[in-house]
């Protein structure tokens, strides 16, 4: 014989037990108690198995060495450290049918579908192959030996058999309780069970300590014994088939037979996983938690290891005495088994962040890369107020190639663009661009960009880097949806972009080759080779400062960042990085989509009506600007100042104690030497003094820096 | 060797992206060493060098395209990233062109008769795919 180690004791066990006969070998309960079915089907046996809590140690074969430890009493087990939750692989399979169990009526179905020339795969928990959820698709999700599968199947026949039902009675949770057929296997094993007792409806109490000693019956009469033997008949093996009531599934065999309810259970433990008592559902029954559903979630009957297995049947029951109506059985969540993290996590991703052209370059750098808008991007490269300095007073570069990016073109495109844009998009000259919001139907506010024109019938759009994706399918659908001619290319990956911004861009741009007469002025662009590079030149400004955005093909991009930064050495160029942009920005009062604006926020609401042409025939949420146009409306993005350290984005705005709003862009500016910031006030009136973290601050004019914008356009 | 020096790698392709009428598309005769992708009905990806014919559509957008990276596919391999990878059913057509998430990128996956594929990704998510699927590549090595 071998050894497992239980409870930190050695114990021998005969080849093929299972854990948990391998305990009872040694005259141990595997767990602390209760009865044991030894099929799978409740929770009275799970242990923590080299690491990993809530194994059912009657589904586990021992193994020399393994090591079995037990719940701690009377609370759970840890859920492990990231040891017990490895990385799990996944596999993807198929099949025309998939039948869950395989025993007569199981094999029955199999040969079936077989015959009528299906492609079939038969899952037994007994091949180890161990069914853990039925979800939408239909998709089966197991649990094997060389990790989690997922099984996507056209038909699912559930012949999972039936559970034999465990007592209610008080003393039910004592060593030394056995269903029928667990007590055959563990004699087939070769256990003996010493004075046993049969027992059936007619078991009042179990009597003991720790172990069973002696039970009560209906008739009076006591028993003395150490071993019980439960014969209290069976209810369906349901779990996986109230799992996915939208699924359409086949239950077949005793699973799918009718079986009566138990008697109501009067006293003692009704679920065993929960240790919750029948006495507990009275005390919510009393409190008005009536039905199947409300007395579940009201106590938590039904929601642990075993997902109802074992008390579903003594808890219709009970329901159905006290109501007079049998209820349905409640819905099974996933997993109907236990899974380690890994498992649960096995073929799922987080999102995909992609990476600029420019990637090494900025590590190269020394950047800090955040994850933002979808991206990996430049937070600083060491110090985001040099960073803002070389933008404010010298030359910088920013990559920007993370901007959304879309080619339009067709017979139709001005017309494309007139009802997608709240702007005027006509008079638009050819080299010529213009800002513009995007909203949706409810005239709120989606996206932001440029339009740039490139020929009569051909545009240039950008979108926010974030944004970009949503745009895009926002261009396509509405196109389509009209059954406009226009042709849509997105160039987001495939193209770069970078902002050379700063008092010196133009001196660095003639650095570059670009001539004065090719350099476009702004709201201009135009197509010229830097430093080598074909770009195409927009002149346009996000820090405030005079700024040409070089959007080339990204097999360029090293060489004309190189060389850009290369020129610029004796100009005092530095890169900067969004700690620094956002801060230029929330200087100039440029909004960010979607960290200045709400779901709902309209252009009215960020001080933005300049955008929106509503003497334009139509365009997407007009109806719905003019609508609310004469609504009253407490919401007002503002600017702020204050003295002392910015709040964090996101923190509180108060008028005399009362919440008005948050804070949504926040930036201790180097050049005033005080916070500027932007946020929500959404109560009138609006209020010229607010209080933001303790302190005072005060509304102020928008753009905080250069309102007349001569530095941009310079 | 160790196993992962020669693991497949995704490399940036050069080539040609063409947006037009489909029936302009339809008519165009593409040189027989061009390895032409029909991404939708009026887009065409080009791989290669040479500049592509004009379709008859004046409105066309034909641009070069380095947008993609790409790596080729064994069957045996094909089979591997589809059984750990992919949650959606392969068409059962052959040649076919597939698109849809691979090990959560969205990606694209060109099915050639024999059983091989071109696998497509935007090269800037290209990192991210080829670190999730190394694992499975090493393993048909």
């Amino acid at each position: 014989m071998s050894r497992v180690v239980y409870d930190g004791a050695p114990i021998e066990y005969a080849q093929g037990d299972s854990l948990a006969v391998a305990a009872l070998r040694s005259g141990q309960h595997p767990a602390r108690g209760g009865t044991l079915c030894l099929a799978g089907d409740c929770g009275n046996c799970v242990a923590i198995v080299d690491g990993t809590p809530w194994v059912r140690t009657c589904q586990t074969t021992a193994r020399a060495g393994t090591v079995v430890k037990r719940h701690p009493n009377g609370s759970h087990p840890s859920p492990g450290g990231p040891e017990q939750h490895a990385r799990v692989a996944v596999r993807h399979r198929s099949a025309d049918h998939v039948v869950i169990g395989s025993g007569d009526s199981g094999m029955a179905a199999a040969t079936a579908a077989r015959a009528a020339g299906d492609d079939v795969l038969v899952l037994d928990a007994g091949d180890g192959n161990e069914v853990i959820g039925v979800f939408d698709g239909p998709t089966i999700v197991v649990r094997t030996a060389d990790g989690v599968h997922q099984i996507h199947a056209h038909h699912i026949t559930l012949a999972t058999g039936a559970a034999e039902l465990h007592p209610v009675v008080p003393g039910n949770t004592l060593a030394g309780l056995y269903t029928a057929k667990a007590a055959a296997a563990v004699r087939v094993a070769g256990i003996d069970l010493g004075r046993t007792v049969t027992v059936g409806a007619e078991l009042v109490a179990i009597r003991g300590e720790g172990t069973v000693s002696s039970v009560e019956l209906a008739d009076g009469t006591t028993h003395e014994c150490d071993s019980v033997i439960i014969e209290l008949g069976s209810a369906p093996r349901d779990v996986l088939a109230r799992m996915a009531p939208m699924v359409p599934v086949t239950v077949v065999g005793p699973a799918a037979a009718a079986h009566a309810l138990p008697p109501c259970p009067k006293e003692g433990v009704l679920c065993p996983c929960g240790k919750i008592t029948v006495e507990d559902l009275d005390g919510v029954w009393a409190k008005g938690f009536q039905e199947l559903e409300l007395v579940k979630r009201s106590s938590l009957v039904g929601v642990g290891t075993c997902q109802g297995g074992m008390c579903m049947p003594h808890l219709r029951a009970f329901v159905a005495d006290r109501s007079g109506t049998i209820p349905e059985p409640f819905t099974a969540r996933p997993a109907a088994r236990q899974l380690t993290l890994g498992e649960a996590a096995a073929g799922y991703h987080i999102d995909t962040f992609r990476r600029s052209p420019l990637h090494q370059e900025h590590l190269a750098l020394g950047a800090t890369l955040d994850k933002f808008g979808g991206w990996f991007r430049p937070w600083n490269y060491g110090d985001a107020v040099a960073e803002y300095w070389a933008v404010r007073e010298a030359v910088s570069l920013g990559d920007v190639s993370t901007l959304g990016k879309m080619i339009v073109s067709g017979p139709d495109v001005v017309e494309a663009l007139e009802r997608l844009y709240p702007n005027h998009v006509h008079d638009i000259k050819v080299g010529r661009s213009r800002y513009v919001l995007i909203l949706n139907e409810r005239g709120h506010i989606l996206d932001d960009g440029m339009i740039l024109r490139d020929a009569e019938d051909r545009f240039t759009l950008t979108f926010t880097s974030g944004g970009a994706s949503t745009a895009e399918m926002w261009v396509r659908d509405w196109i389509e949806t009209w059954g406009l001619r226009v042709h849509v290319l997105d160039r987001t990956v495939s193209h770069g972009a970078i902002n050379v911004t700063g008092p010196l861009a133009a001196e660095l741009m003639r650095r570059a080759g670009v001539s004065d007469d090719d350099r476009p002025k702004f709201l201009q662009h135009r197509r010229a080779e830097v430093a080598g590079i074909p770009c195409h030149i927009m002149r346009l400004s996000f820090t405030g400062e005079t700024s040409f955005e070089l959007h080339h093909q990204i097999d360029g991009s090293v060489a004309l960042w190189s060389e850009l930064m290369e020129l610029g050495r004796p100009l005092g160029i530095k890169p900067h990085g969004l700690q620094a942009l956002f801060g230029l920005r929330t200087e100039k009062g440029h909004i960010i989509v979607g960290q200045d604006t709400e779901l709902d926020s309209s252009p009215r609401r960020v001080n933005m009506d300049w955008a929106v042409k509503l003497d334009k025939p139509w365009f997407v949420g007009r109806e719905a600007l003019l609508r609310t146009a004469t609504l009253p409306d407490e919401r007002r993005l503002f600017g702020f100042t204050m003295d002392g350290p910015a709040p964090y984005e996101g923190s509180v705005i108060r008028v005399r104690g009362e919440v008005v709003g948050h804070v949504t862009s926040s930036w201790d500016s180097p050049l005033f030497g005080k916070a500027v910031l932007m946020g929500w006030q959404k109560r009138l009136p609006h209020a010229d003094v607010v209080e933001i973290d303790g302190r005072e601050a005060h509304v102020s004019t928008v753009p905080f820096y250069d309102p007349e914008g001569a530095r941009a356009r310079n | 060797m160790p196993a992962t020096e020669i693991v497949p790698t995704l490399e940036i392709l050069r080539g040609w992206r063409i947006i037009a009428d489909p029936t302009a598309l339809d008519s165009v005769t593409w040189p027989v060493t061009a390895h032409v992708v029909r991404i939708s009905p009026d887009d065409v990806y080009v791989i290669g060098s040479v500049e592509p014919a004009v379709p008859a559509d004046p409105y066309a957008i034909i641009t070069p395209e380095l947008g993609f990276a790409g790596v080729g596919l064994s069957p045996a391999e094909v089979a591997a990233v589809a059984q750990e990878h992919i949650e959606w059913p392969l068409p059962f057509m052959r040649p076919a062109l597939a698109q849809g998430q691979i090990a959560g990128v969205p990606a694209k996956l060109e099915l050639h008769v024999d059983g091989s594929a071109l696998l497509l990704v935007a090269c800037a998510a290209r990192h991210e795919l080829q670190a999730r699927i190394a694992r499975t590549l090493a393993g048909c090595a």
